[in-house]
């Protein structure tokens, strides 16, 4: 699931090199962001001071060999004028060790920054960055909020190397990382609760949701994708489209869905099952209620 | 707390009353009627519905999922405004053994104070409105969710709530978060330390008759709308030669999974509804000895007043001076009558179990006659 637009930068890796130098890991080449640290720094943005431009932050997560794993992300206070720029150390190390007591196993991986340009002072965090998590290389991940007009929302990671003929800390080329949003299967729903609310017209939705209602949006939905593919299929056999071969095939495998399993006794042996699972849970319920009914009555 | 203090100082900027004020309300005076809505310095509008921010939300899944054992919880920040408790921020709260309670409780109280001042700094919320605990398959009835929510509801404003958040529904593919708090006979009830049978009686306790539930909205700010919408349209791939699948790239692709037939964890729920009943078989085992032990003792000081009577009723026939009828309490140690709360609560989580049971098998049922209407 990529995030924003995909770049030209190329990503070279040299295993053999690599592997050779043990204690020098090697560079990240892809960056996946957990929804809740994109959604922290949002909430950063949002309640940023007035003259503060942009925000910053600490992304925390969780190294494999070439990938980061962004799981959170805490904001920092900075700022940053036309001559300097600050960063809080101390609130930054109080965060860092409030969150490690919740999370022991996430590390600080890099920094956030909002809006998309680059300049001398994300250079300069970025070497304070890399200090933090030596011998690792840190990750600066830019989110555009969209709010600025002509921008698209979007988010991009690099990765830092020197440049010049000097090592400055205020001089680095950043080099494009792709960045993927990631989550886990069980937490699916969650994302659709909100995608959903997101695109109502209050930008609120009442809970709890009973199952039936889920199932129903989900069978619409589909039912919406049939519509869609049946009009294609008929401008198809109508001549007024080109047929694509391809999706001629997905469709055959899609919609050929074998289904004789639940005709022959399969339907009936599950229809049982569930049947005496809902009498048994209906039963224990009413018990239940009896129980605490007798509770009450006084000997 | 930054409600009150901002309330207040609005209600000072306010222009003095011209009317004389009326001797029975006066602070009424002072509000306009435009503002009394936003202005509730005394927490006098009763909260009824909760809202819950995108940020919230996401929050309380990651931490739920990512928790060792089934009990994460953490603390609700936010404000209410006019009825609505607006939750707009959470940290989750470190898990802690059981052990060392009085050492534990005053670490957690003490990172609990550093987080809420560092988030003051970044200009976040910082008033606790309440805790989120994660269930499994809808049980959530516990102790110590009771206990801390009794010292919320005495300690914050508006009693604070709790918010429940169920893990196995949401792999299921429905995302719940519901909103409670405890009734008032609860409390009463909880004051006193009283669990017998005549205190629930007296306030009508049944394990449904702990919580209320309060509704719950889920909010998404402008700026998280439109970057979730930004997620969900697809671009097309920038290659141009790719499978049909992979054409098109998007953040956010459509999920079906709740159509998915197979409604997995049946087995354990089953399995959970034993072990509750046991350990309720167990717990009411204890009770009925205890009660039985009481009836025995109260059974044995009455003998004992009944002979000293009819004695003393022969020594006054006899002409002789009767014996003093002693206090009994001294005598017979009578055990006090047992707490029910631990076993209603057992049946709570029964019902609970049982609940979120027959509702994974109805939805099994309709699935099933609606794959058979579509493939027939």
């Amino acid at each position: 699931m990529p995030l924003g637009s995909s770049s030209s930068a190329i990503q070279i890796q040299n295993p053999a090199s690599a592997s050779a130098i043990q204690n020098v890991p090697r560079t990240p080449t892809r960056i996946t962001i957990h929804p809740v640290a994109l959604f922290s720094i949002l909430d950063h943005y949002l309640r940023r001071k007035d003259d503060q431009d942009r925000v910053i932050g600490t992304l925390l997560g969780i190294r494999t060999d070439t990938e980061v794993e962004v799981r959170s992300s805490f904001a920092v206070l900075h700022s940053e004028t036309s001559e300097q720029v600050a960063v809080d150390m101390e609130y930054y190390r109080t965060m860092y060790e409030l969150h490690h007591k919740v999370n022991p196993k996430e590390v600080i991986v890099g920094w956030y920054s909002t809006g998309s340009n680059l300049n001398t002072y994300s250079a300069l965090i970025q070497n304070f960055y890399s200090q933090e998590t030596t011998p690792f290389q840190a990750v600066h991940v830019s989110l555009n909020t969209g709010t600025e007009e002509g921008e698209q929302a979007g988010v991009k990671g690099y990765i830092s190397s020197p440049a010049g003929v000097l090592p400055k800390p205020e001089n680095a080329v950043f080099v494009p990382v792709p960045v993927e949003l990631q989550f886990h299967e069980s937490e699916r729903s969650g994302i659709d609760l909100l995608t959903s609310t997101a695109s109502s017209s209050t930008s609120t939705s009442s809970q709890p949701l009973t199952d039936l209602e889920i199932l129903e949006s989900a069978i619409q939905n589909v039912s919406n994708m049939l519509d869609r593919v049946l009009a294609y299929v008929r401008a198809v056999l109508a001549g007024e489209a080109k047929g694509d071969p391809a999706v001629g095939r997905y469709l055959m495998d899609t919609l050929g869905a074998n289904t004789d399993d639940l005709e022959k006794g399969g339907f009936n042996a599950r229809l049982q099952d569930t049947l005496m699972l809902s009498y048994l849970a209906n039963l224990v319920r009413s018990q239940a209620e009896v129980s605490s009914r007798l509770a009450l009555i006084n000997a | 707390m930054a409600a009150p203090s901002m309330a207040a100082a609005l209600a000072a900027s306010l222009p003095a009353p011209s009317a004389a004020p009326a001797p029975v309300q006066p602070t009424y005076e002072a509000i306009p009627a435009s503002m009394s809505k936003v202005i509730d310095v005394e927490a006098e509008i009763p909260v009824n519905s909760i809202q819950l921010d995108g940020l919230v939300v996401s929050k309380i899944l990651k931490h739920s999922r990512e928790a060792t054992a089934a009990t994460a919880h953490g603390l609700l920040l936010g404000i209410d405004l006019d009825g609505t408790l607006e939750v707009s921020n959470s940290f989750p709260l470190p898990h802690h053994a059981g052990d060392e309670d009085e050492k534990s409780a005053r670490s957690v109280a003490r990172y609990q104070a550093s987080v809420l001042r560092s988030l003051r700094e970044v200009q976040a919320d910082d008033s606790v409105v309440g805790f989120y605990q994660a269930s499994t398959l809808g049980a959530f009835f516990n102790q110590s969710l009771f206990d801390t929510q009794v010292v919320h509801q005495e300690k914050l404003r508006h009693g604070g709530v709790v918010v429940v958040h169920d893990i196995s529904q949401t792999a299921r593919g429905n995302a719940s978060f519901r909103a409670f708090r405890l009734t008032s006979s609860f409390l009463d009830a909880y004051k006193k330390t009283n669990f017998n049978t005549s205190s629930l009686v007296s306030h009508q306790l049944t394990f449904s008759s702990i919580l209320e539930e309060l509704p719950v909205r889920i909010r998404t700010n402008p700026l998280l709308s439109s970057f979730l919408g930004e997620l969900g349209t697809s671009a097309v791939s920038p290659l141009s030669d790719t499978a049909i699948g992979s054409a098109t790239t998007s953040a956010l692709p459509p999920s079906f999974s709740v159509l998915d037939l197979n409604t997995g964890g049946l087995t354990k729920n089953l399995e959970q509804i034993g072990e509750a009943l046991d350990s309720y078989r167990t717990e009411e085992g204890n009770l009925a000895y205890l009660s039985r032990q009481i009836a025995r003792e109260r059974a044995r000081a009455d003998n004992y007043i009944a002979k000293r009577k009819e004695e003393n009723i022969a020594r006054v026939a006899q002409g002789l001076v009767p014996l003093p009828e002693e206090d009994v309490t001294r005598l017979f140690k009578i055990p006090s009558e047992p707490s029910r709360l631990e076993s209603m609560l057992l049946l709570g989580q029964v019902d609970a179990y049982a609940k979120s049971l027959a509702e994974t098998s109805s939805m099994g049922l309709v699935k099933m006659y609606a794959t058979t209407a579509g493939s027939g």
